[in-house]
C-alpha cells in the first residue's frame, strides 16, 4: 500500500464511478426539462410532479410496499421459527437436509422459481395477482431470514439457556426473555433484507402476476420496453435518496456501539 | 438446623450413547453450609456432577437426593439451587441491574421488592453502583461478582460454581479465592465448586472430593488429602509428588531403593507390595554420607521461596526436592526424612479399606 | 416411582408438542415452496402441449438448436463471471486496506440494492445512440455507433450488475485473512507476488468460490437484461424458459429447459462448494 500508494486508490475511484455513474445519470436527467435522456434544456421539478400526479403510478408505489412489508413481517416470523427450529434440531442428517432445502431458494435462479410457482398457483386454483405474489415474495425471503438468524443462534452461548433454566425460567420465558432478545438483531437483518428483496424483484413477481396487479419492477420494464418518460428518472431519484438514506441509517443504527449487533462483527 | 445432609448421591451413573460412562455408580453426602470442592483433570466427571445436581442432566442410574427427597425428576427450572457458570453465561442483551434481577423478574416479585434484592445483592459483591452498566463494560472479575450476585438473589440452599476462576489471570485469581471462602462464610451456604486446579480446592474447600474416570478417588479436608493421599493418582494429582515402588516387609518398616525405611504405616500384609509418596518439601539436603539416600543434583530452579531441584539416584529415579538451600549442579548430595513423611500407599486401596485400616491401627502416631 | 414416570412423560410431550408447533410453518414451506415446485418442473417436463406424456420434451433438448443455446448461455455466463472476477478481486482487495472499509463496502452495495429494471434502464440511456458515451467516443473522434443490443453491451451491463455480488464475499474473505500470515510469507522471503499467489488467493480461494456461485448461477438465467440491453440477439436458458412460459405456454418444454438449468445449478454448486471447510479454517483464526 505504502509503495504503490497511487494505483488503489484510482482504481477503487474508477469503479466508484462506473458504480454510480448510472445512477447519477438517471437523477441528473430527472430535472431536464427536455423529453430525453440526451440533451438537458433547463432545471425543471415538473417530472417529479407527475410522478406524484399519475395515479396508476402511485396505486403501484403503494402496491409495491404494502407487498414487501406484508412479505418481509410474515417471512420473518416463519424464518426464525425455522432458524430455531433448525438450530435446536437433533438428528444431524435431519438438519443438514434442512439447511439444503433451505439455501435451495437461496440459489435458485428467478426464472426457476417464478416458473415453478406459476405451475404451482395455476394448478392449486390461486388466482395470480396480488395473492400469488405476496405468496411468492414470502416463500422466496424466508430462507434469507433463516441465514441471517441461524448465525446469532450458534453465537449464542448454550449456557445462557442453562442459566435462565436454572434462575426458574420456563421453556417460554426462556424464548421469550432470553432466545428472541439475543438474536434480535439477526432478526431485524433479515427482515431488513427480505424488505429489500422483495423490493428489488422483478423475475418472480413478472411470471406470477396477473392481469390488474403490478409492482414497480415490472412496471418500469413494460414503460422501458415501449420508449423513454422522464417520470421513471424522477421515480430512482426518489427510490434512490429513499433506499440509500435506509441503507445508511440501518448501517449507523447496527453500527452504534453498545448494540449487541456490534458484536457481529469483531 | 436439621443434621440431614442436603445432597445425597446414591450410585449415580451418567452415561452417554450407552458406551462411554462419565460417571460410574458414584455415592456421596454434602452438609449443609460447607464448602466443597469437586477436583480432578477435565473428564474426570465433575463437571457432570455439578449438572446433575442443577438438573441438567439426568442420571442414567441412580438417585439424587435434596434435603432427603429424590429430586430426579424435578427440572433444573424448580431445583433451590443455582450456578455461576464457568463463561459467566450472563445475558448480553440486559444490564447488570436486569441480569442480577432475572430469577426475581420470572418469579414476578413487585418491582420494590426486586429494586431492594439486587441492590442488596450488589452490595454483596461489592458491584454498587454498577446497576446500569452493560456487560461488555465489565471486566472479567466484575462479571464474576455480576454471575455471583445473580446466583445467590433467589437464595438458594446450594451455590454450584463451576471453574468460576478459569477465565481470571493469575492475581485476580487468588485475589477472588478469598473472595469466594468469605462469602460463602457470610452466605453460610452450601457452596459446591468444581475445578482442576489443586491449589484453588486446597485454599477454599472444607472438603474435597478428588475425582478420576468417573469415580471419587478420595475424599477429605484439604490436610487429609494433601497428607495422607489414598493412591498415586491423588498423590500425583495434589501437589508435587515423589511416587516410588516398594515392598511393605512388615508393619512399620518399608523397603524401596533396595534399601529398608523405619516408617509410621501398618496393617498390610508382609512382604505387600505399595507405592510411596514422599513430598518434595518433606526431603532434606544434607552432606554427602549423612544422610538416608545419596543422589546427584541434575537441574536447579530458583522459585523465589525455595529452590526447585531435580536430583537422580544411582538407579536413575528422579527426586524432587524443594529446599531454601542450594544445591550445584552436578554436586553428589544426600537426602534425609523422617519416618513420618514416608507415605505408603495400598495398590487398589479403596476409601473405606483405608478408613478402616487407620481406625484398626490409630492413626494417632500419624498426627 | 409411577407419578414420576408419568410427569417425565407428560412434560416431553409438552416440550415435543411445542417444538412440533413452531415447527409447522417452516416444514410447511419447505413442502410447498421447495420441494412442490420442482417436484412439478419435473412431472410438466414429461408432458407436451396438448397435456400427453411424452419424451419429446427431452428429445427437443438435445438438437441442435437447444444445445446451441446451451452452449451460448454457458459462454456469456462465462465471459460474466470472468470479467466480474477480475474487476472485482482487486477491489476486494484495496477495500481491505482502507481505513473505513466497512462503510466504502456498504457504498459498493448501496447500488446493487437500487432497483434492478432502474439500473437498466439507466444502461439504455447511457449507451443509446445519442447518450453520453456516444458522445465521448465522437469527442476523441470515433464515430458513432450503436453499443446497445450487441454482445458487449451485455456483458457490460452484467458485470455491472453482478460485480457488488462477486465483490462482498472476496472482501469477507480477505478481511478474515490474518495479516500475520502475510507478514511471515515476506519474513521467509516471498515476494509480493508469490505472497499474493501462494498465501493470500489460496486462503481467499473460498471467497472466489462463492462469489463465482452467486454470480454464474443467475448469468445462466438472465432474462430481462438479455431483452433490453441485449435487444433479442442474446438468447439464454432464461430467456428461452421465459419463453416457453409466457410467450408460446409451452410449460412441457420450459419445464424440461428448467430441469436442465437445476442440474446444471447443482453441479455448479457442488464444484464451487467441496471442501469448504479445509482453507476456510485457517483463514479464520486470529
Amino acid at each position: 500500500m505504502e509503495r504503490n500508494g497511487k494505483l488503489p486508490k484510482i482504481y477503487l475511484t474508477v469503479v466508484f464511478l462506473v458504480l454510480y455513474a448510472p445512477i447519477f445519470y438517471l437523477i441528473f436527467y430527472s430535472f431536464n426539462s427536455g423529453g430525453t435522456m440526451s440533451h438537458f434544456e433547463s432545471f425543471t421539478w415538473e417530472h417529479y410532479a407527475a410522478v406524484f400526479e399519475d395515479k396508476r403510478l402511485i396505486i403501484i408505489v403503494l402496491n409495491t410496499v404494502v407487498v414487501a412489508l406484508l412479505s418481509a413481517l410474515v417471512s420473518t416470523a416463519i424464518g426464525v421459527m425455522g432458524a430455531i427450529t433448525i438450530h435446536y434440531m437433533k438428528n444431524k442428517a435431519m438438519r443438514n437436509a434442512m439447511l439444503s432445502m433451505n439455501s435451495i431458494l437461496m440459489v435458485s435462479p428467478d426464472v426457476i422459481i417464478g416458473a415453478s410457482f406459476l405451475i404451482l398457483f395455476t394448478l392449486v386454483g390461486i388466482k395470480l395477482g396480488f395473492a400469488s405474489v405476496l405468496l411468492s415474495h414470502i416463500a422466496f425471503s424466508i430462507p434469507i431470514v433463516v441465514i441471517m438468524v441461524l448465525p446469532k443462534l450458534q453465537e449464542m452461548s448454550p449456557t445462557l439457556i442453562d442459566a435462565a433454566l436454572d434462575l426458574g425460567a420456563t421453556r417460554k420465558e426462556i424464548m421469550s426473555r432470553v432466545i428472541l432478545p439475543f438474536i434480535k438483531p439477526g432478526i431485524f437483518a433479515g427482515f431488513f433484507l427480505a424488505l429489500t428483496y422483495s423490493l428489488d424483484d422483478f423475475a418472480v413477481t413478472f411470471f406470477v402476476t396477473g392481469n390488474g396487479f403490478s409492482t414497480l419492477s415490472v412496471e418500469i420494464y413494460s414503460m422501458a420496453r415501449t420508449g423513454v418518460t422522464l417520470t421513471i428518472n424522477a421515480l430512482s431519484g426518489l427510490i434512490f435518496v429513499i433506499t440509500a438514506g435506509l441503507i445508511l441509517g440501518y448501517y449507523f443504527i447496527t453500527n452504534r456501539p453498545k448494540t449487541p449487533a456490534a458484536g457481529v462483527k469483531r | 438446623m436439621s443434621t440431614q445432609p442436603i445432597i445425597r448421591f446414591e450410585n449415580v451413573s451418567k452415561r452417554f450413547n450407552e458406551d462411554t460412562t462419565v460417571l460410574d455408580g458414584v455415592s456421596f453426602e454434602m452438609e449443609r453450609g460447607k464448602f466443597y470442592t469437586l477436583l480432578g483433570p477435565s473428564g474426570c466427571g465433575k463437571t457432570t456432577i455439578l449438572r446433575l445436581i442443577a438438573g441438567f442432566s439426568e442420571p442414567s442410574e441412580g438417585t439424587i437426593y435434596f434435603n432427603g427427597k429424590s429430586v430426579n425428576q424435578t427440572p433444573a427450572n424448580e431445583r433451590q439451587v443455582n450456578t455461576v457458570f464457568q463463561d459467566y453465561a450472563l445475558f448480553p442483551h440486559l444490564n447488570v441491574y436486569e441480569n442480577v434481577a432475572f430469577g426475581l423478574r420470572i418469579k414476578k416479585v413487585k418491582k420494590a421488592e426486586v429494586d431492594r434484592r439486587v441492590k442488596e445483592a450488589l452490595k454483596f459483591v461489592n458491584l454498587s453502583g454498577y446497576e446500569s452498566r452493560e456487560i461488555t463494560e465489565m471486566s472479567g472479575g466484575q462479571r464474576q461478582r455480576v454471575a455471583i450476585a445473580r446466583a445467590i438473589i433467589n437464595d438458594p440452599e446450594v451455590i454450584l460454581l463451576d471453574e468460576p476462576l478459569s477465565a481470571l489471570d493469575l492475581k485476580l485469581r487468588s485475589a477472588m479465592q478469598y473472595e469466594l471462602r468469605e462469602l460463602q462464610q457470610r452466605l453460610g451456604k452450601t457452596f459446591i465448586f468444581v475445578t482442576h486446579d489443586q491449589e484453588e480446592a486446597l485454599a477454599m474447600s472444607d472438603e474435597i472430593f478428588v475425582m478420576n474416570s468417573g469415580q471419587i478417588q478420595q475424599s477429605g479436608t484439604p490436610i487429609d488429602i494433601y497428607d495422607e493421599p489414598i493412591n498415586r493418582f491423588v498423590a500425583d494429582f495434589i501437589g508435587e509428588s515423589n511416587i516410588v515402588s516398594g515392598v511393605m516387609i512388615e508393619d512399620y518398616v518399608v523397603e524401596f531403593n533396595g534399601k529398608r525405611f523405619e516408617c509410621a504405616d501398618a496393617g498390610l500384609q508382609p512382604n505387600e507390595k505399595v507405592d510411596i509418596v514422599l513430598r518434595p518439601e518433606d526431603l532434606e539436603i544434607t552432606p554427602l554420607n549423612t544422610g538416608k539416600l545419596t543422589v546427584t543434583v541434575d537441574t536447579s530452579l530458583f522459585r523465589g521461596v525455595h529452590y526447585e531441584i531435580s536430583t537422580y539416584d544411582q538407579d536413575g529415579n528422579e527426586w524432587l526436592v524443594h529446599s531454601t538451600k542450594k544445591a550445584d549442579v552436578g554436586m553428589q548430595i544426600d537426602l534425609d526424612f523422617i519416618p513420618e513423611n514416608i507415605h505408603v500407599m495400598r495398590l487398589n486401596e479403596s476409601e473405606e479399606d483405608y478408613d478402616a485400616r487407620l481406625e484398626a491401627y490409630g492413626a494417632a502416631d500419624e498426627n | 416411582m409411577m407419578r414420576g414416570l408419568k410427569r417425565m412423560v407428560r412434560r416431553m410431550k409438552t416440550n415435543r408438542l411445542g417444538l412440533r408447533l413452531s415447527t409447522v410453518p417452516y416444514t410447511l414451506w419447505i413442502l410447498l415452496f421447495v420441494i412442490a415446485p420442482i417436484g412439478l418442473i419435473v412431472y410438466y417436463s414429461f408432458f407436451d402441449l396438448g397435456g400427453q406424456f411424452t419424451f419429446d420434451n427431452y428429445k427437443n433438448f438435445f438438437t441442435s438448436v437447444y444445445l446451441k443455446l446451451t452452449i451460448s448461455s454457458f459462454w456469456y455466463a462465462f465471459l460474466i463471471t470472468f470479467f466480474s472476477l477480475l474487476i472485482s478481486y482487486p477491489t476486494a482487495y484495496f477495500l481491505t486496506k482502507l481505513k473505513h472499509k466497512q462503510l466504502w463496502l456498504l457504498l459498493i452495495i448501496i447500488p446493487s440494492w437500487i432497483n434492478l429494471l432502474l439500473k437498466t434502464y439507466a444502461f439504455i440511456g447511457l449507451m443509446g445512440l445519442y447518450g453520453p458515451v456516444n458522445a465521448l467516443l465522437e469527442s476523441v473522434g470515433i464515430r458513432k455507433q450503436q453499443i446497445l443490443f450487441t454482445d458487449f453491451s451485455f456483458v457490460f451491463v452484467s458485470v455491472y450488475i453482478f460485480i457488488p455480488f462477486m465483490i462482498l464475499p472476496i472482501f469477507n474473505a480477505l478481511d478474515k485473512l490474518n495479516p500475520a500470515l502475510v507478514d511471515a510469507s515476506r519474513d521467509l522471503g516471498a515476494n509480493a507476488w508469490t505472497t499474493f499467489t501462494r498465501v493470500i488467493l489460496p486462503l481467499t480461494l473460498n471467497g472466489v468460490k462463492s462469489g463465482v456461485q452467486v454470480v454464474f448461477i443467475p448469468a445462466l438465467s438472465l432474462f430481462m437484461i438479455t431483452r433490453l440491453i441485449a435487444g433479442n440477439k442474446v438468447i439464454t436458458l432464461g430467456t428461452a424458459i421465459e419463453q416457453q412460459f409466457l410467450v408460446t405456454q409451452n410449460w412441457g418444454m420450459g419445464s424440461t429447459i428448467a430441469v436442465f438449468l437445476i442440474l446444471f445449478m447443482v453441479i455448479i454448486l457442488l464444484l464451487t462448494t467441496a471442501n469448504e471447510r479445509g482453507v476456510a479454517g485457517s483463514g479464520k483464526k486470529r
